[in-house]
Protein backbone atom coordinates (compact mmCIF):
# COMPACT_ATOMS: atom_id res chain seq x y z
CA UNK A 1 0.00 0.00 0.00
CA UNK A 2 1.40 3.36 -0.96
CA UNK A 3 1.77 6.29 1.43
CA UNK A 4 -0.82 8.32 -0.44
CA UNK A 5 -3.42 5.56 -0.20
CA UNK A 6 -2.67 5.26 3.48
CA UNK A 7 -3.31 8.96 3.97
CA UNK A 8 -6.49 8.70 1.94
CA UNK A 9 -7.91 5.83 3.98
CA UNK A 10 -8.93 7.77 7.14
CA UNK A 11 -10.43 10.51 4.98
CA UNK A 12 -12.57 7.97 3.12
CA UNK A 13 -13.65 6.38 6.40
CA UNK A 14 -14.58 9.71 7.96
CA UNK A 15 -16.26 11.36 4.98
CA UNK A 16 -19.76 9.78 5.10
CA UNK A 17 -20.17 10.36 8.84
CA UNK A 18 -18.77 13.87 8.57
CA UNK A 19 -21.22 14.74 5.79
CA UNK A 20 -24.15 13.45 7.86
CA UNK A 21 -23.02 15.31 10.97
CA UNK A 22 -22.40 18.55 9.09
CA UNK A 23 -25.84 18.37 7.46
CA UNK A 24 -27.90 17.25 10.47
CA UNK A 25 -25.90 18.72 13.36
CA UNK A 26 -23.53 21.54 12.42
CA UNK A 27 -25.73 23.30 9.83
CA UNK A 28 -28.81 23.36 12.12
CA UNK A 29 -26.70 24.96 14.87
CA UNK A 30 -25.37 27.58 12.45
CA UNK A 31 -28.92 28.19 11.25
CA UNK A 32 -29.99 28.91 14.84
CA UNK A 33 -27.11 31.38 15.26
CA UNK A 34 -28.01 33.06 11.96
CA UNK A 35 -31.64 33.49 13.01
CA UNK A 36 -30.63 34.83 16.41
CA UNK A 37 -28.57 37.68 14.94
CA UNK A 38 -29.82 38.33 11.40
CA UNK A 39 -33.22 39.18 9.98
CA UNK A 40 -34.63 36.00 8.36
CA UNK A 41 -31.24 34.38 8.87
CA UNK A 42 -29.73 36.31 5.94
CA UNK A 43 -25.98 36.62 6.51
CA UNK A 44 -25.27 40.23 5.57
CA UNK A 45 -24.35 43.34 7.55
CA UNK A 46 -27.56 45.11 6.55
CA UNK A 47 -29.63 42.26 7.94
CA UNK A 48 -28.00 42.42 11.38
CA UNK A 49 -30.91 42.44 13.79
CA UNK A 50 -30.99 42.35 17.58
CA UNK A 51 -34.71 42.88 18.14
CA UNK A 52 -35.20 39.28 19.29
CA UNK A 53 -32.57 39.84 21.98
CA UNK A 54 -34.12 43.12 23.00
CA UNK A 55 -37.52 41.45 23.29
CA UNK A 56 -35.91 38.81 25.46
CA UNK A 57 -33.94 41.13 27.74
CA UNK A 58 -36.69 43.77 28.06
CA UNK A 59 -39.10 41.26 29.49
CA UNK A 60 -38.76 40.36 33.19
CA UNK A 61 -40.46 37.08 32.38
CA UNK A 62 -37.42 35.80 30.47
CA UNK A 63 -35.14 36.92 33.29
CA UNK A 64 -37.17 34.91 35.81
CA UNK A 65 -37.16 31.88 33.52
CA UNK A 66 -33.39 32.16 33.11
CA UNK A 67 -32.83 32.48 36.85
CA UNK A 68 -35.10 29.51 37.58
CA UNK A 69 -33.19 27.43 35.02
CA UNK A 70 -29.82 28.29 36.57
CA UNK A 71 -31.13 27.73 40.11
CA UNK A 72 -32.47 24.28 39.21
CA UNK A 73 -29.18 23.51 37.44
CA UNK A 74 -27.09 24.43 40.49
CA UNK A 75 -29.26 22.57 43.01
CA UNK A 76 -29.44 19.42 40.86
CA UNK A 77 -25.66 19.50 40.34
CA UNK A 78 -25.07 19.84 44.09
CA UNK A 79 -27.55 17.06 44.87
CA UNK A 80 -25.97 14.72 42.29
CA UNK A 81 -22.52 15.39 43.76
CA UNK A 82 -23.66 14.83 47.36
CA UNK A 83 -25.40 11.55 46.47
CA UNK A 84 -23.08 10.47 43.66
CA UNK A 85 -19.74 10.77 45.46
CA UNK A 86 -20.50 8.33 48.30
CA UNK A 87 -22.22 6.05 45.78
CA UNK A 88 -19.10 6.08 43.59
CA UNK A 89 -16.92 5.28 46.65
CA UNK A 90 -19.10 2.29 47.48
CA UNK A 91 -19.13 1.04 43.87
CA UNK A 92 -15.35 1.34 43.76
CA UNK A 93 -14.99 -0.74 46.91
CA UNK A 94 -17.65 -3.32 45.99
CA UNK A 95 -17.00 -6.89 44.88
CA UNK A 96 -17.12 -7.59 41.13
CA UNK A 97 -20.63 -9.10 41.40
CA UNK A 98 -21.98 -6.23 43.44
CA UNK A 99 -20.30 -3.75 41.09
CA UNK A 100 -22.07 -5.28 38.06
CA UNK A 101 -25.39 -5.06 39.89
CA UNK A 102 -24.88 -1.41 40.86
CA UNK A 103 -23.88 -0.54 37.29
CA UNK A 104 -27.14 -2.05 36.08
CA UNK A 105 -29.05 0.06 38.62
CA UNK A 106 -27.31 3.15 37.16
CA UNK A 107 -27.53 2.23 33.47
CA UNK A 108 -31.14 1.06 33.37
CA UNK A 109 -32.68 4.43 34.32
CA UNK A 110 -30.04 6.18 32.19
CA UNK A 111 -31.11 4.29 29.07
CA UNK A 112 -34.86 4.48 29.72
CA UNK A 113 -36.73 7.14 27.76
CA UNK A 114 -36.82 10.37 29.74
CA UNK A 115 -40.56 10.59 29.06
CA UNK A 116 -41.09 7.31 30.88
CA UNK A 117 -38.93 8.25 33.88
CA UNK A 118 -40.73 11.56 34.22
CA UNK A 119 -44.05 9.75 34.03
CA UNK A 120 -42.97 7.60 36.99
CA UNK A 121 -42.08 10.70 38.99
CA UNK A 122 -45.43 12.32 38.17
CA UNK A 123 -47.17 9.31 39.74
CA UNK A 124 -44.86 9.30 42.78
CA UNK A 125 -44.94 13.07 43.36
CA UNK A 126 -48.59 13.65 42.48
CA UNK A 127 -51.51 14.26 44.81
CA UNK A 128 -52.49 10.56 44.91
CA UNK A 129 -48.88 9.33 45.03
CA UNK A 130 -47.19 7.47 47.90
CA UNK A 131 -45.24 10.51 49.21
CA UNK A 132 -48.24 12.84 49.48
CA UNK A 133 -50.36 10.07 50.98
CA UNK A 134 -47.78 9.14 53.63
CA UNK A 135 -47.25 12.78 54.64
CA UNK A 136 -51.02 13.34 54.74
CA UNK A 137 -51.60 10.26 56.89
CA UNK A 138 -49.02 11.59 59.33
CA UNK A 139 -50.92 14.88 59.40
CA UNK A 140 -47.87 16.83 58.28
CA UNK A 141 -49.35 18.44 55.18
CA UNK A 142 -52.72 19.78 54.05
CA UNK A 143 -55.10 17.67 51.93
CA UNK A 144 -54.21 19.14 48.56
CA UNK A 145 -50.45 18.70 49.06
CA UNK A 146 -48.38 17.41 46.15
CA UNK A 147 -44.80 17.75 44.93
CA UNK A 148 -45.74 17.60 41.25
CA UNK A 149 -45.93 21.09 39.71
CA UNK A 150 -43.37 22.44 42.19
CA UNK A 151 -39.71 23.33 41.75
CA UNK A 152 -38.83 20.78 44.44
CA UNK A 153 -40.54 18.14 42.31
CA UNK A 154 -38.52 19.16 39.25
CA UNK A 155 -35.29 18.98 41.28
CA UNK A 156 -36.10 15.50 42.67
CA UNK A 157 -36.91 14.08 39.23
CA UNK A 158 -33.95 15.76 37.52
CA UNK A 159 -31.58 14.48 40.21
CA UNK A 160 -32.67 10.91 39.53
CA UNK A 161 -32.26 11.45 35.80
CA UNK A 162 -28.72 12.83 36.18
CA UNK A 163 -27.31 10.91 39.15
CA UNK A 164 -26.10 8.05 36.87
CA UNK A 165 -24.01 10.48 34.76
CA UNK A 166 -22.32 11.98 37.83
CA UNK A 167 -21.72 8.61 39.48
CA UNK A 168 -20.29 6.98 36.34
CA UNK A 169 -17.85 9.85 35.79
CA UNK A 170 -16.76 9.73 39.47
CA UNK A 171 -16.34 5.94 39.45
CA UNK A 172 -14.05 6.28 36.43
CA UNK A 173 -11.78 8.78 38.20
CA UNK A 174 -11.82 7.20 41.67
CA UNK A 175 -10.97 3.81 40.14
CA UNK A 176 -7.79 5.28 38.68
CA UNK A 177 -6.42 6.61 41.99
CA UNK A 178 -3.28 4.76 43.04
CA UNK A 179 -4.35 2.58 45.96
CA UNK A 180 -0.85 2.71 47.43
CA UNK A 181 -1.32 6.41 48.21
CA UNK A 182 -4.35 5.63 50.35
CA UNK A 183 -2.57 2.69 51.97
CA UNK A 184 0.41 4.92 52.73
CA UNK A 185 -1.81 7.52 54.38
CA UNK A 186 -3.50 4.80 56.44
CA UNK A 187 -0.25 3.15 57.61
CA UNK A 188 1.14 6.54 58.50
CA UNK A 189 -1.71 6.78 60.97
CA UNK A 190 -4.32 8.78 59.07
CA UNK A 191 -7.87 7.89 60.06
CA UNK A 192 -10.31 6.72 57.40
CA UNK A 193 -12.00 10.09 57.17
CA UNK A 194 -8.65 11.89 57.16
CA UNK A 195 -7.40 9.74 54.25
CA UNK A 196 -10.65 10.38 52.40
CA UNK A 197 -10.44 14.13 52.92
CA UNK A 198 -6.76 14.66 52.23
CA UNK A 199 -5.99 11.92 49.68
CA UNK A 200 -9.01 10.52 47.86
CA UNK A 201 -11.11 13.66 47.44
CA UNK A 202 -8.25 15.90 46.22
CA UNK A 203 -7.12 13.22 43.77
CA UNK A 204 -10.64 12.82 42.40
CA UNK A 205 -11.04 16.55 41.77
CA UNK A 206 -10.92 16.19 37.96
CA UNK A 207 -13.88 13.80 38.19
CA UNK A 208 -15.78 16.12 40.50
CA UNK A 209 -15.35 18.98 38.04
CA UNK A 210 -16.09 16.87 34.95
CA UNK A 211 -19.20 15.32 36.52
CA UNK A 212 -20.53 18.67 37.78
CA UNK A 213 -20.00 20.38 34.42
CA UNK A 214 -21.72 17.52 32.60
CA UNK A 215 -24.70 17.43 34.98
CA UNK A 216 -25.14 21.21 34.99
CA UNK A 217 -24.97 21.45 31.18
CA UNK A 218 -27.50 18.65 30.68
CA UNK A 219 -29.84 19.95 33.41
CA UNK A 220 -30.16 23.49 32.10
CA UNK A 221 -30.81 22.27 28.56
CA UNK A 222 -33.37 19.64 29.63
CA UNK A 223 -36.84 20.07 28.40
CA UNK A 224 -39.12 17.05 28.92
CA UNK A 225 -38.78 16.63 32.70
CA UNK A 226 -39.21 20.30 33.73
CA UNK A 227 -42.11 20.78 31.30
CA UNK A 228 -44.05 17.71 32.43
CA UNK A 229 -43.32 18.08 36.17
CA UNK A 230 -43.38 21.88 36.35
CA UNK A 231 -46.28 22.37 34.01
CA UNK A 232 -46.96 25.74 32.41
CA UNK A 233 -46.50 27.63 35.68
CA UNK A 234 -42.79 26.88 36.04
CA UNK A 235 -41.19 27.32 32.60
CA UNK A 236 -37.44 26.85 32.06
CA UNK A 237 -35.26 28.15 29.21
CA UNK A 238 -35.61 25.06 27.03
CA UNK A 239 -39.39 25.14 27.40
CA UNK A 240 -39.27 28.77 26.29
CA UNK A 241 -37.49 27.75 23.09
CA UNK A 242 -40.20 25.18 22.40
CA UNK A 243 -43.10 27.56 23.02
CA UNK A 244 -41.61 30.38 20.96
CA UNK A 245 -40.92 28.00 18.07
CA UNK A 246 -44.01 25.78 18.09
CA UNK A 247 -46.79 27.75 19.79
CA UNK A 248 -45.91 31.22 18.42
CA UNK A 249 -43.91 30.30 15.31
CA UNK A 250 -41.50 33.03 16.44
CA UNK A 251 -38.21 31.68 15.06
CA UNK A 252 -36.03 34.72 15.85
CA UNK A 253 -37.06 34.66 19.52
CA UNK A 254 -36.69 30.85 19.70
CA UNK A 255 -33.26 31.14 18.06
CA UNK A 256 -32.17 33.87 20.50
CA UNK A 257 -33.35 31.80 23.48
CA UNK A 258 -31.60 28.69 22.14
CA UNK A 259 -28.43 30.74 21.57
CA UNK A 260 -28.56 32.07 25.14
CA UNK A 261 -28.90 28.50 26.40
CA UNK A 262 -26.06 27.34 24.16
CA UNK A 263 -23.88 30.25 25.33
CA UNK A 264 -24.34 29.28 28.99
CA UNK A 265 -23.56 25.64 28.23
CA UNK A 266 -20.47 26.65 26.23
CA UNK A 267 -19.35 28.99 29.00
CA UNK A 268 -19.43 26.07 31.44
CA UNK A 269 -18.02 23.41 29.09
CA UNK A 270 -15.22 25.39 27.45
CA UNK A 271 -12.90 25.93 30.46
CA UNK A 272 -13.42 22.29 31.34
CA UNK A 273 -12.60 21.11 27.82
CA UNK A 274 -9.44 23.23 27.83
CA UNK A 275 -8.19 21.99 31.21
CA UNK A 276 -9.07 18.39 30.35
CA UNK A 277 -6.88 18.63 27.27
CA UNK A 278 -4.09 20.16 29.36
CA UNK A 279 -4.27 17.25 31.81
CA UNK A 280 -4.15 14.68 29.05
CA UNK A 281 -0.81 15.93 27.79
CA UNK B 1 -11.02 3.68 48.00
CA UNK B 2 -13.01 2.88 51.13
CA UNK B 3 -9.93 0.99 52.27
CA UNK B 4 -10.32 -0.08 55.89
CA UNK B 5 -13.48 1.89 56.56
CA UNK B 6 -14.79 1.48 60.12
CA UNK B 7 -17.69 -0.93 60.65
CA UNK B 8 -20.18 1.85 61.42
CA UNK B 9 -19.39 3.52 58.12
CA UNK B 10 -19.80 0.22 56.26
CA UNK B 11 -23.26 -0.19 57.81
CA UNK B 12 -24.25 3.35 56.86
CA UNK B 13 -22.87 2.77 53.35
CA UNK B 14 -24.96 -0.38 52.91
CA UNK B 15 -28.12 1.47 53.95
CA UNK B 16 -27.22 4.39 51.67
CA UNK B 17 -26.74 2.11 48.66
CA UNK B 18 -30.12 0.47 49.22
CA UNK B 19 -31.76 3.91 49.40
CA UNK B 20 -30.00 5.01 46.21
CA UNK B 21 -31.12 1.88 44.33
CA UNK B 22 -34.69 2.57 45.46
CA UNK B 23 -34.37 6.21 44.36
CA UNK B 24 -32.93 5.25 40.95
CA UNK B 25 -35.40 2.51 40.17
CA UNK B 26 -38.53 3.91 41.88
CA UNK B 27 -40.01 5.69 38.83
CA UNK B 28 -39.51 2.61 36.65
CA UNK B 29 -41.00 0.22 39.22
CA UNK B 30 -43.99 2.50 39.79
CA UNK B 31 -44.73 2.67 36.05
CA UNK B 32 -44.44 -1.10 35.62
CA UNK B 33 -46.67 -1.73 38.64
CA UNK B 34 -49.28 0.81 37.52
CA UNK B 35 -49.48 -0.87 34.09
CA UNK B 36 -50.75 -4.07 35.73
CA UNK B 37 -53.75 -2.32 37.27
CA UNK B 38 -57.18 -3.84 36.80
CA UNK B 39 -58.86 -0.54 37.62
CA UNK B 40 -59.44 2.45 35.37
CA UNK B 41 -57.28 4.95 37.25
CA UNK B 42 -53.58 5.43 37.27
CA UNK B 43 -52.51 4.83 40.85
CA UNK B 44 -49.70 3.26 42.79
CA UNK B 45 -50.02 0.67 44.23
CA UNK B 46 -52.35 -0.65 41.45
CA UNK B 47 -55.91 -1.77 42.14
CA UNK B 48 -55.96 -5.49 41.41
CA UNK B 49 -53.75 -7.20 38.85
CA UNK B 50 -54.45 -7.72 35.17
CA UNK B 51 -52.89 -7.45 31.74
CA UNK B 52 -55.98 -5.83 30.26
CA UNK B 53 -54.26 -2.49 29.59
CA UNK B 54 -51.67 -4.25 27.43
CA UNK B 55 -54.48 -5.82 25.38
CA UNK B 56 -56.11 -2.39 25.27
CA UNK B 57 -53.14 -0.51 23.81
CA UNK B 58 -52.16 -3.33 21.44
CA UNK B 59 -55.67 -3.14 19.99
CA UNK B 60 -55.65 0.68 19.88
CA UNK B 61 -54.98 1.93 16.35
CA UNK B 62 -53.24 5.10 17.56
CA UNK B 63 -50.76 3.05 19.57
CA UNK B 64 -50.26 0.61 16.68
CA UNK B 65 -49.46 3.46 14.31
CA UNK B 66 -47.16 5.14 16.85
CA UNK B 67 -45.30 1.88 17.43
CA UNK B 68 -44.89 1.31 13.68
CA UNK B 69 -43.63 4.86 13.10
CA UNK B 70 -41.19 4.57 16.02
CA UNK B 71 -39.84 1.29 14.64
CA UNK B 72 -39.48 2.63 11.08
CA UNK B 73 -37.63 5.75 12.28
CA UNK B 74 -35.39 3.79 14.66
CA UNK B 75 -34.53 1.09 12.09
CA UNK B 76 -33.66 3.63 9.39
CA UNK B 77 -31.60 5.77 11.79
CA UNK B 78 -29.73 2.70 13.07
CA UNK B 79 -29.08 1.37 9.57
CA UNK B 80 -27.46 4.68 8.63
CA UNK B 81 -25.73 5.60 11.91
CA UNK B 82 -24.01 2.26 12.50
CA UNK B 83 -21.92 2.08 9.29
CA UNK B 84 -21.09 5.81 9.44
CA UNK B 85 -20.15 5.65 13.12
CA UNK B 86 -18.16 2.44 12.70
CA UNK B 87 -16.12 3.85 9.82
CA UNK B 88 -15.52 7.01 11.85
CA UNK B 89 -14.42 5.02 14.90
CA UNK B 90 -11.95 2.99 12.82
CA UNK B 91 -10.45 6.17 11.37
CA UNK B 92 -10.23 7.82 14.80
CA UNK B 93 -8.65 4.87 16.64
CA UNK B 94 -6.46 3.36 13.90
CA UNK B 95 -4.98 6.41 12.17
CA UNK B 96 -3.04 9.53 13.10
CA UNK B 97 -3.74 12.36 10.68
CA UNK B 98 -3.97 16.15 10.63
CA UNK B 99 -7.38 17.37 11.80
CA UNK B 100 -7.95 14.25 13.88
CA UNK B 101 -9.01 16.12 17.03
CA UNK B 102 -11.42 18.29 15.02
CA UNK B 103 -12.94 15.14 13.50
CA UNK B 104 -13.19 13.60 16.95
CA UNK B 105 -14.96 16.71 18.25
CA UNK B 106 -17.46 16.58 15.37
CA UNK B 107 -18.16 12.85 15.82
CA UNK B 108 -18.64 13.02 19.60
CA UNK B 109 -20.16 16.41 20.36
CA UNK B 110 -23.82 15.54 19.64
CA UNK B 111 -23.49 13.56 22.89
CA UNK B 112 -23.03 16.75 24.97
CA UNK B 113 -24.63 19.43 22.83
CA UNK B 114 -28.14 20.57 23.91
CA UNK B 115 -30.49 18.54 21.67
CA UNK B 116 -33.06 21.31 21.78
CA UNK B 117 -30.74 23.68 19.88
CA UNK B 118 -30.23 21.08 17.15
CA UNK B 119 -34.00 20.47 17.11
CA UNK B 120 -34.97 24.09 16.50
CA UNK B 121 -32.17 24.38 13.91
CA UNK B 122 -33.39 21.32 12.02
CA UNK B 123 -36.95 22.69 12.13
CA UNK B 124 -35.90 26.02 10.62
CA UNK B 125 -33.69 24.35 7.99
CA UNK B 126 -36.37 21.83 7.01
CA UNK B 127 -39.04 24.53 6.78
CA UNK B 128 -36.87 26.77 4.61
CA UNK B 129 -35.25 24.21 2.32
CA UNK B 130 -37.66 21.29 2.24
CA UNK B 131 -40.97 23.01 2.83
CA UNK B 132 -41.46 21.33 6.18
CA UNK B 133 -40.47 18.40 8.34
CA UNK B 134 -40.85 14.72 7.45
CA UNK B 135 -39.78 11.28 8.61
CA UNK B 136 -36.54 11.79 6.64
CA UNK B 137 -35.68 14.94 8.63
CA UNK B 138 -36.30 13.12 11.92
CA UNK B 139 -34.13 10.22 10.75
CA UNK B 140 -31.32 12.64 9.80
CA UNK B 141 -31.49 14.16 13.29
CA UNK B 142 -31.49 10.76 14.97
CA UNK B 143 -28.50 9.67 12.87
CA UNK B 144 -26.58 12.67 14.25
CA UNK B 145 -27.64 11.82 17.82
CA UNK B 146 -26.77 8.12 17.45
CA UNK B 147 -23.38 8.34 15.69
CA UNK B 148 -21.44 9.27 18.90
CA UNK B 149 -22.77 6.16 20.64
CA UNK B 150 -21.51 3.94 17.81
CA UNK B 151 -18.16 5.78 17.75
CA UNK B 152 -17.81 5.23 21.51
CA UNK B 153 -18.74 1.51 21.52
CA UNK B 154 -16.70 0.56 18.44
CA UNK B 155 -13.82 2.81 19.55
CA UNK B 156 -13.80 1.25 23.02
CA UNK B 157 -13.58 -2.25 21.54
CA UNK B 158 -10.89 -1.32 18.99
CA UNK B 159 -8.73 0.33 21.66
CA UNK B 160 -8.45 -3.06 23.34
CA UNK B 161 -7.58 -5.04 20.20
CA UNK B 162 -4.05 -5.82 19.08
CA UNK B 163 -3.20 -4.03 15.86
CA UNK B 164 -0.67 -6.68 14.83
CA UNK B 165 -3.18 -8.79 12.89
CA UNK B 166 -4.25 -5.81 10.83
CA UNK B 167 -0.64 -4.81 10.17
CA UNK B 168 0.14 -8.41 9.19
CA UNK B 169 -2.74 -8.44 6.70
CA UNK B 170 -1.50 -5.15 5.31
CA UNK B 171 2.13 -6.29 5.01
CA UNK B 172 1.16 -9.64 3.49
CA UNK B 173 -0.56 -7.72 0.71
CA UNK B 174 -4.24 -8.20 1.56
CA UNK B 175 -6.26 -5.63 -0.34
CA UNK B 176 -8.45 -3.16 1.52
CA UNK B 177 -11.61 -5.20 1.00
CA UNK B 178 -10.08 -8.40 2.44
CA UNK B 179 -8.38 -6.48 5.25
CA UNK B 180 -11.66 -4.91 6.38
CA UNK B 181 -13.98 -7.86 5.82
CA UNK B 182 -11.64 -10.49 7.28
CA UNK B 183 -9.76 -8.57 10.00
CA UNK B 184 -10.95 -5.12 11.02
CA UNK B 185 -14.73 -5.58 11.00
CA UNK B 186 -14.63 -8.94 12.82
CA UNK B 187 -12.44 -7.20 15.42
CA UNK B 188 -15.12 -4.51 15.86
CA UNK B 189 -17.98 -7.01 16.01
CA UNK B 190 -19.00 -6.73 19.66
CA UNK B 191 -18.68 -2.94 19.51
CA UNK B 192 -20.83 -2.80 16.38
CA UNK B 193 -23.51 -4.94 17.99
CA UNK B 194 -23.59 -2.83 21.17
CA UNK B 195 -23.57 0.33 19.05
CA UNK B 196 -26.50 -0.98 17.01
CA UNK B 197 -28.56 -1.59 20.14
CA UNK B 198 -27.72 1.82 21.61
CA UNK B 199 -28.37 3.64 18.32
CA UNK B 200 -31.77 1.98 18.02
CA UNK B 201 -32.63 2.90 21.60
CA UNK B 202 -31.47 6.53 21.23
CA UNK B 203 -33.76 6.94 18.22
CA UNK B 204 -36.68 4.96 19.64
CA UNK B 205 -36.61 6.82 23.00
CA UNK B 206 -36.18 10.34 21.65
CA UNK B 207 -38.97 12.77 22.38
CA UNK B 208 -37.18 16.13 22.05
CA UNK B 209 -36.36 16.06 18.32
CA UNK B 210 -39.72 14.56 17.35
CA UNK B 211 -41.63 17.13 19.42
CA UNK B 212 -40.09 19.84 17.24
CA UNK B 213 -40.11 17.92 13.96
CA UNK B 214 -43.41 16.06 14.11
CA UNK B 215 -46.09 16.73 11.56
CA UNK B 216 -49.80 16.01 12.04
CA UNK B 217 -49.26 12.59 10.46
CA UNK B 218 -46.20 11.62 12.54
CA UNK B 219 -46.74 10.13 15.98
CA UNK B 220 -44.21 8.00 17.86
CA UNK B 221 -44.53 5.97 21.02
CA UNK B 222 -42.71 8.49 23.28
CA UNK B 223 -44.82 11.27 21.72
CA UNK B 224 -48.03 9.37 22.50
CA UNK B 225 -46.90 8.94 26.10
CA UNK B 226 -45.88 12.61 26.34
CA UNK B 227 -49.20 13.78 24.91
CA UNK B 228 -51.27 11.67 27.29
CA UNK B 229 -49.23 12.88 30.27
CA UNK B 230 -50.22 16.45 29.46
CA UNK B 231 -53.88 15.42 29.74
CA UNK B 232 -55.09 12.50 31.81
CA UNK B 233 -52.94 9.40 31.80
CA UNK B 234 -54.63 6.00 32.21
CA UNK B 235 -52.91 2.66 32.96
CA UNK B 236 -52.59 2.18 29.17
CA UNK B 237 -49.85 4.84 29.13
CA UNK B 238 -48.09 2.86 31.85
CA UNK B 239 -48.34 -0.27 29.71
CA UNK B 240 -46.80 1.55 26.72
CA UNK B 241 -44.07 2.95 29.01
CA UNK B 242 -43.35 -0.52 30.37
CA UNK B 243 -42.61 -1.70 26.85
CA UNK B 244 -39.97 1.06 26.61
CA UNK B 245 -38.51 0.12 30.01
CA UNK B 246 -38.22 -3.55 29.05
CA UNK B 247 -36.53 -2.55 25.80
CA UNK B 248 -34.01 -0.41 27.70
CA UNK B 249 -33.37 -3.29 30.12
CA UNK B 250 -32.71 -5.64 27.20
CA UNK B 251 -30.29 -3.19 25.55
CA UNK B 252 -28.43 -2.48 28.82
CA UNK B 253 -28.03 -6.17 29.72
CA UNK B 254 -26.84 -7.23 26.26
CA UNK B 255 -24.54 -4.26 25.62
CA UNK B 256 -22.97 -4.57 29.08
CA UNK B 257 -22.14 -8.18 28.23
CA UNK B 258 -20.86 -7.26 24.76
CA UNK B 259 -18.65 -4.48 26.03
CA UNK B 260 -17.49 -6.41 29.12
CA UNK B 261 -17.07 -3.53 31.52
CA UNK B 262 -16.10 -0.84 29.01
CA UNK B 263 -18.68 1.82 29.65
CA UNK B 264 -19.92 4.14 26.98
CA UNK B 265 -21.30 6.86 29.19
CA UNK B 266 -19.04 8.62 31.66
Amino acid sequence: MTGAARRLEPALLLAPGAVALIAAFLLPILQVLAYAFFKDGALSWSALDFTAWRRMTDDDYHLFVGLRTLRIGLIVTAACLILGYPLALVIDAASARMKALLFLALLLPLMTSVVVRTFGWLVILGRGGPIARALRDLGLVPNNFQLAYTETGIVIAMTQVLLPYMTLVLVGVIGQIDRRLVEAARTMGAGWLHALRHVVIPLSKPGIIAGSVLVFAITISSFITPVLIGGLKLPVLAAGVFHSAIAYNDWPLAAAQATALFAIVALVLLPYALTARGNAR
Amino acid sequence: MTLGAPLAIRAVAALFVVLMIVFLLAPLVVVMAASLSAGGYLVFPPQGLSLKWYAEILADRRYQEALTTSCVIALLSTAIAVPLGTAGAIALTRFRFPGRSAAQLLFLSPLLFPTIVVAIGLLILASRLLGGSSIAVIVAGHVALAIPFVVRTVGAVLEGVDRATEEAARVMGANAWRRYSLVVLPQCKSGIMAGTLLAFLVSFDDAVLVLFLRTPSIDTLPLRIYASLEFSPDPGVAAASTILILMAAFVVLISERLLAGRHVVG
